[in-house]
């Protein structure tokens, strides 16, 4: 485990045992402890990471390995947003507030332990922490749509932690030990031993349920659409990523794959992340809700994501992380307007809302740039990400899925293009007549997350340098 | 020692009863049960890896963490079936459709 | 050998009985009769902190949990009866599955018993648990932490009459 970043799990943790105990007298106290430790948090990453002295010598003074402070990082920030959004959408009366406030506590710091650690069964028991607190949190309201969506993703992702458990097994059975270390080692020696890579599958397999992909997407939909409206943002700006595709990333780099370790392993996660992508873009044109129509298109990006993840190559792998980060950013500030609309507008039926730039003018603007880009458009921080994972799929000879998940894009931008016109632009609806824009506290987020997707845009020379670092660091 | 092709049949057997018990079971308690024959099933995979490698103080403190994951898994699971009964009335999985679209 | 065999059989029949039972209550107590076979076999595979803890937790916790559920829900005495149909079927179900896998199964984990990794010597179960395993230790109390949590955040204090 990455002792340096231990900090980053402990005082979460601390904070939301606090948060019960404090918030009795005055219920907003939860809300102020919450926030706070995030940026203090956010305040000290950025110390270590964004110092000048640090970016002008190419940011080797980095400790560790710098995939999990880029993630710590990334943790902290779209949790941030989702406290500021919810103190001032929770309403006053709300009798579970503070164990709201605790339960994101708990939830970012098993986060944290997820990407710090070096083990197996330490990961499963994060993502199984990370799991039971995201059932309690789709649910805070009293909706019925909730402890549908709740329900759905229970009993739909427990076998996945079946098959995680199952191929530890495996792997206690045959290679002795559960850290990454050992893996490496024996995949890196040019032995082919095929249990390993079995019980590996098995493992791999469990984690691709969990993220979502297709054939195994049926809990995606509705767990988004029926979450309480912050919690959505949290849930597909991070949570997903976090307990899904990281893994499975975590576990190409530890594979192999690009010398041609495990073959059937790697063409197996490349076809289902291209069959994401096709099922997810399709779908996700037939919706007439705003949020589900946002939860396809989450299927379709991290399809991307396991694309790259499938192939390896240390331009692939510099593409999918970079793919991870940016993915976070646009759903954090999609999901995030989607409750403002919701709160203001009253609905979330695209076929209801039109004209909406006309009376909610920021909330508009911000979505715009999220969803363009989702599509890939320059100079937006999406466009080199796809860039990248289309270059690294045409480099190494499969040119039958960099031209599909070019095609793709080009559908999504399509559709993206004809909604906005209609959703945002064009001519007042009833809806935009009677919904004001919404206040200052609730948009500060968003708008501080589209200034990141823009940054990171046209800064797109730092990042990558950053990027080509951990991969450096990974692979050497 | 061919203990261990024969445990594992039987544990294959357990999981099979596991997951089917969670697909064909109409009521929520029923599929909550076949997820806890799983995780035994599970259990038992473990700490037979463990013996035939002489590595069962590793299986055995992995085995105590997965008790604690799966005592507090099935409290959830409890506490969100009887929310969905107080709302809604119904213990039915498979009549849960009204997020359709 | 006989040993082990016998109690495998009787947690397969006795999940096979929790699972067709019409009664939750009798499904929730042959749960805790599967439970005290496997901690039985684990006390007979030389593992006895795990047997321990698996016999005082899951045979005893967890079928009280399930009795409350149950009790909470008042399946008993609803209306409405379940749905068995496809239940009835597992015993057939069973039967194929058991006499397919028994051709194909027993080799194939033969086998993978032959690619086994002897491991070395360990320490005593403390020494183990808490000097390699310490960030599992953190686990377990986030994931208490987020039990207490949960309870708090699905059954919240309402101060007014719903």
């Amino acid at each position: 485990m990455d002792k340096g970043l231990l900090a980053y799990l402990l005082i979460p943790l601390f904070t939301a045992v606090v948060i019960p105990f404090a918030a009795r007298r005055r219920a907003k106290l939860a809300d102020i402890l919450a926030n706070v430790t995030l940026l203090a948090g956010l305040a000290n990453l950025a110390w270590l990471v964004l110092r000048p002295s640090v970016i002008a010598d190419g940011f080797t003074s980095v400790p560790g390995d710098g995939l999990s402070i880029l993630l710590v990082g990334l943790i902290y920030l779209v949790a941030l947003c989702v406290t500021f959004f919810s103190a001032e959408f929770l309403p006053e009366e709300m009798p579970n507030r503070s164990a709201y406030y605790s339960l994101i506590m708990v939830s970012v710091a098993a986060m944290c332990g997820v990407v710090t650690t070096s083990d197996f069964f330490t990961l499963y028991v994060f993502i199984e922490v990370l799991a039971v607190t995201s059932f309690a949190l789709i649910t805070t309201d009293d909706s019925r749509a909730g402890v549908e969506g709740a329900l759905k993703y229970f009993f739909l992702t427990f076998p996945a932690s079946a098959l995680i458990m199952i191929g530890i097994s495996l792997l206690l059975l045959t290679l002795g030990s559960l850290s990454y270390d050992s893996l490496r080692l024996v995949m890196a020696s040019g032995i082919p031993s095929g249990p390993v890579v079995f019980g590996m599958a098995l493992i791999t397999l469990g984690f691709l349920i969990k993220s979502g992909v297709v054939p195994f997407h049926a809990w995606t939909p509705d767990a988004y659409q029926g979450a309480y409206a912050p919690v959505s943002a949290h849930l597909g700006g991070i949570v997903t990523k976090i307990s899904g595709v990281y893994a499975v990333l975590k576990i190409s780099t530890l594979m192999n794959f690009a010398e041609g370790m495990a073959p059937g392993l790697s063409g197996g996660i490349m076809f289902l992340g291209m069959l994401s992508i096709a099922v997810g873009a399709l779908a996700a044109l037939k919706q007439k809700d705003f949020k589900r129509m946002l939860a396809f298109s989450s299927i379709s990006q991290v399809g991307y994501i396991i694309l790259a993840a499938g192939l390896g190559t240390p331009l692939a792998i510099i593409g999918a992380i970079f793919h991870l980060v940016n993915h976070a950013t646009f759903k954090t500030v999609l999901f995030l307007n989607s409750a403002s609309l919701e709160k203001s507008a009253g609905t979330t039926d695209m076929e209801k809302l039109g004209g909406m730039e006309h009376s909610m003018p920021w909330t508009s603007w911000t979505s715009v740039i999220a969803l363009l880009s989702t599509a890939g458009v320059p100079p937006l921080s999406g466009f080199w990400s796809k860039l990248l994972i289309i270059l690294a799929l045409w480099q190494y000879g499969f040119k039958t899925y960099a031209v599909l998940a070019l095609l793709f894009s080009i559908v999504t931008l399509a559709y993206f293009m004809l909604m906005q016109k209609k959703v945002f632009f064009g001519k007042k609806s009833a809806a935009s007549e009677r919904s004001p824009e919404v206040s200052c506290a609730l948009l500060t987020p968003v708008i501080v997350m589209s200034a990141v997707i823009v940054a990171v845009g046209l800064l797109f020379p730092y990042f990558y340098s950053y990027v080509w670092m951990v991969a450096e660091r990974i692979f050497l | 020692m061919n203990f261990f092709a024969f445990d594992w049949y039987f544990i294959a057997l357990l999981l099979f009863i596991g997951f089917y018990a969670m697909l064909a079971s109409s009521s929520i308690i029923r599929q909550l049960i076949g997820l806890e024959i799983v995780s035994k099933g599970v259990m038992l995979a473990v700490i037979s890896a463990g013996a035939l490698t002489n590595n069962l103080q590793l299986a055995q403190a992995i085995v105590i963490t997965m008790i604690v994951i799966e005592v507090v898994v099935v409290a959830a699971g409890l506490a969100l079936l009887v929310k969905n009964h107080r709302l809604s009335g119904l213990a039915d999985i498979w009549k849960l459709n009204g997020l359709k679209g | 050998m006989i040993y082990h065999t016998l109690l495998f059989s009787l947690a397969v029949i006795a999940a096979i009985w929790a699972v067709m039972a019409r009664n939750l209550l009798t499904s929730a107590i042959m749960l805790a009769l599967v439970s005290v076979c496997a901690s039985l076999l684990l006390f007979n595979f030389n593992a006895p902190w795990a047997a321990v803890f698996e016999l005082s937790v899951c045979a005893g916790l967890i079928t009280v949990l399930f009795i409350s559920g149950v009790s909470l829900i008042r399946a008993s005495t609803s209306t409405t009866a379940e749905k068995m149909t496809y239940l009835k079927v597992l015993p057939l179900a069973l039967g194929i599955f058991g006499i397919a896998a028994w051709f194909y199964l027993p080799p194939f984990f033969a086998e993978l018993a032959g690619w086994k990794y002897t491991a070395a010597e360990a320490g005593p179960i403390g020494k183990v648990l808490w000097e390699l395993r310490r960030p599992d230790l953190l686990g377990q109390i986030a994931m208490l932490a987020a039990g207490v949590f949960v309870i708090k955040s699905v059954f919240p204090k309402r101060r007014t009459v719903k």
